[in-house]
């Protein structure tokens, strides 16, 4: 790719654009009209209990952490490493990676019981215990946050130097937000399913790789609904890089499920492989997060094409969703072993975490609040490279019909 | 200053569920509808298992167990809460502040014995069985907050208002006063009092007999003994 890329807003002039922002701006009221459905009435409308204190919106904020510091990582290809061939994409990578993070935090947010209060995790040691995870870590995603922030203005206004700078702080900054973000779960000692010293490092392989592979879905479809021209080899090398990351996944889910397998508590990983959740972590977790995308991956011929890959990644994107899910929700619905002997009645009953109307429009309202913001981002900041469209603006006009196409692939995922 | 404890004697204990009324009783806490209980979203301070520990109907051991919470001293729960709404009294009772509670739930997580509850919904006002409530809030800390509200966590606090009053009364807590679990026991199978105090009737029970406390090897240090059955 040239060395001196220009970069323009997308149009957004097309009849099939505004629909796409009509129809992701109604999610977004829908979104708004559940989270007052869920705070005049309480939490009871979702599917949350005292078994399993932890559902779809934790799932999914766990889930966007991830994705966003997996594309921070990949953003750093280009603004840390200075690979040239991934210029083309390494603004978009941290427009995702702000927007995605705002949807988690919106997540967080909406997901607290009194959601007023939460400005007492930002009372630093005064009003608040900094012996939380949560605590901590209102350091690492608020400073997270006014990174990529600063990060996304300096890309834009191509100070290149202090880019660098800011993007390496960013990438570790990433790194560390993630394996903290592990350490919620890993750290909880009661839980078998949960607790692991390994969980932050397994956190972070699945960051990469959800980010990576939701990078490569958005940046091939965005290029290729604004025929723009985008170098296969940026997607092909994308997709070699997201096969040796899945394997550093692989290892990091064998060796902590092989210790909770191993000796002396098992009844937590027996519950996972077998229960009643199973195939959160069969299906989704290890065969659409990890076995299906190597496959492709490693297929001689379908890992070289830009179908193949993509496929790959929107597997990894949907397994990794079910990663996610696959610990919050097995992780608390596993019943305790509070005496030896088996516990009669509700009490010794495993968990049941129902799917419910408005825990799911809310949820489905965030990730059309992450599209639309995202979509807004592309029209309104110069991200995505000038060339040809400003060149075939015709050509462009009618490739933009398909956007909606695009972001329900990406809803899908989400 | 006094370390308060409590000793249930799995001998004695019926399972009738007295303990688990009275503290409904005394804590104003709202008797939610079976499909709540069902849904494991009614509210319990105090609950009784049923635990089958060998053999089947009708040849099985079945050991009841009723469980408060067990007042760590090591309490994950206090860990863990980032907004310091569950913190850990002189005398070791924990406690939750309503007040500051944010409603993230990962105390519930974090217990090892799933004695935390969360407030599902606004509680009704006639399902109080006390509305009289609170008479003096500056007497009596936090407790008893008029109504709780919804999406914060509550849990047992050993009836520290009790033990409170009973002090400021020059009572003898343990023997005059007990709180209100102990007190309604039909077989007298809790105790309650100081387990600093070799004195105390907690002390004298745990050097006659055999006991235990619940998931010892967490290291959470429980602050509930149970005599041996």
């Amino acid at each position: 790719m040239a060395g001196d890329l220009t970069y323009t807003p997308i149009e957004g002039k097309t009849r099939g654009f505004r629909i796409m922002v009509a129809i992701l701006g109604f999610m977004v009221a829908v979104l708004i009209a559940s989270f007052l459905v869920m705070y005049l009435s309480g939490q009871q409308v979702w599917g949350i209990s005292n078994a399993v204190p932890w559902g779809q919106l934790i799932t999914f904020d766990i889930y966007f952490i991830g994705l966003s510091a997996g594309a921070i990582v990949v953003s750093g290809l280009s603004y840390v490493l200075r690979r040239e061939e991934y210029k083309p994409i390494g603004r978009v990578a941290v427009l995702l990676g702000l927007i995605i993070f705002t949807g988690a935090m919106v997540c967080v947010l909406v997901d607290l019981g009194r959601p007023e209060k939460f400005w007492r995790l930002f009372m630093y040691g005064y009003l608040n215990n900094m012996t939380s995870m949560f605590a901590l870590n209102s350091i690492w995603y608020g400073g997270y946050l006014l990174l990529m922030v600063v990060y996304l203005w300096l890309a834009i206004e191509n100070k290149t130097r202090l880019a660098m700078i800011i993007g390496t702080i960013d990438v570790l900054w990433a790194v560390g937000v993630h394996s903290f973000t592990g350490a919620i779960f890993g750290l909880i000692g009661t839980r078998e399913i949960m607790f692991s010293p390994i969980k932050p490092f397994e956190f972070i392989a699945a960051a990469l790789t959800s980010g990576t592979a939701l990078l490569t879905v958005v940046v091939a479809a965005a290029f290729k609904f604004t025929n723009r021209s985008l170098d296969k080899k940026v997607i092909t090398s994308l997709g070699r890089l997201l096969s040796f990351i899945i394997i550093v996944l692989f290892v990091m889910v064998f060796f902590d499920k092989l210790t909770h397998i191993y000796f002396p508590h098992r009844e937590g990983a027996i519950f996972l492989f077998t229960g009643p959740y199973w195939w959160l972590f069969w299906i989704f977790q290890i065969g659409m997060g990890i076995v299906i995308p190597l496959i492709i991956l490693f297929h001689p011929r379908a890992g070289k094409t830009v179908r193949g890959v993509i496929i790959a990644c929107i597997s990894v994107v949907i397994g990794v969703l079910g990663e996610r899910a696959a610990l919050v929700i097995p992780g608390t619905a596993q019943v305790q072993q509070l005496y030896p002997g088996h516990i009669e009645g509700m009490w010794g009953a495993a968990g049941v975490f129902p799917i419910t109307l408005w825990e799911t429009t809310l949820t489905l309202g965030i990730v059309c609040l992450v599209a639309l913001l995202f979509v807004l981002g592309l029209r309104f900041l110069p991200l995505l490279p000038a060339t040809e469209a400003v060149k075939v603006p015709a050509a462009s006009e009618g490739g933009e019909e398909a956007l909606p196409e695009e972001k329900s692939v990406t809803e899908a995922e989400g | 200053m006094a370390r308060w404890g409590m000793v249930i004697d799995l001998d004695k204990c019926v399972g009738c569920q007295a303990c688990t009324i009275a503290c409904k009783e005394e804590n104003n806490i709202p008797h939610g509808s079976p499909q709540e209980q069902s849904r494991r979203r009614e509210i319990y301070w105090n609950r009784v298992l049923a635990i089958t520990e060998e053999g089947e109907y009708p040849t099985q051991r079945v050991q009841v167990l009723s469980m408060p919470c067990m007042q760590c001293d090591q309490a994950p729960c206090v860990t863990v809460c980032p907004a310091k709404a569950t913190y850990r009294r002189e005398d070791g009772i924990i406690m939750q502040d309503f007040r500051r509670c944010i409603g993230c739930r990962y105390c519930i997580v974090a217990c090892p014995y799933g004695v935390r509850n969360f407030n599902f919904k606004d509680q009704l006002q006639e399902e109080y069985h006390r509305p009289d409530l609170p008479p003096d809030r500056a007497s009596r800390g936090p407790w008893p907050f008029p109504q709780r509200v919804r999406g914060v966590v509550e849990k047992c606090t050993f009836n520290f208002h009790r033990i409170d009053q009973a002090l400021r009364e020059g009572k003898k807590v343990g023997v005059d006063v007990v709180p209100a679990c102990v007190e309604a026991c039909p077989t007298k199978a809790r105790a309650f009092g100081d387990l600093d105090d070799p004195e105390s009737e907690v002390s004298r029970l745990l050097a006659t007999r055999g006991n235990f406390r619940l998931r010892e090897n967490l290291g959470t240090e429980p602050k509930v003994y149970y005599l041996q059955g």
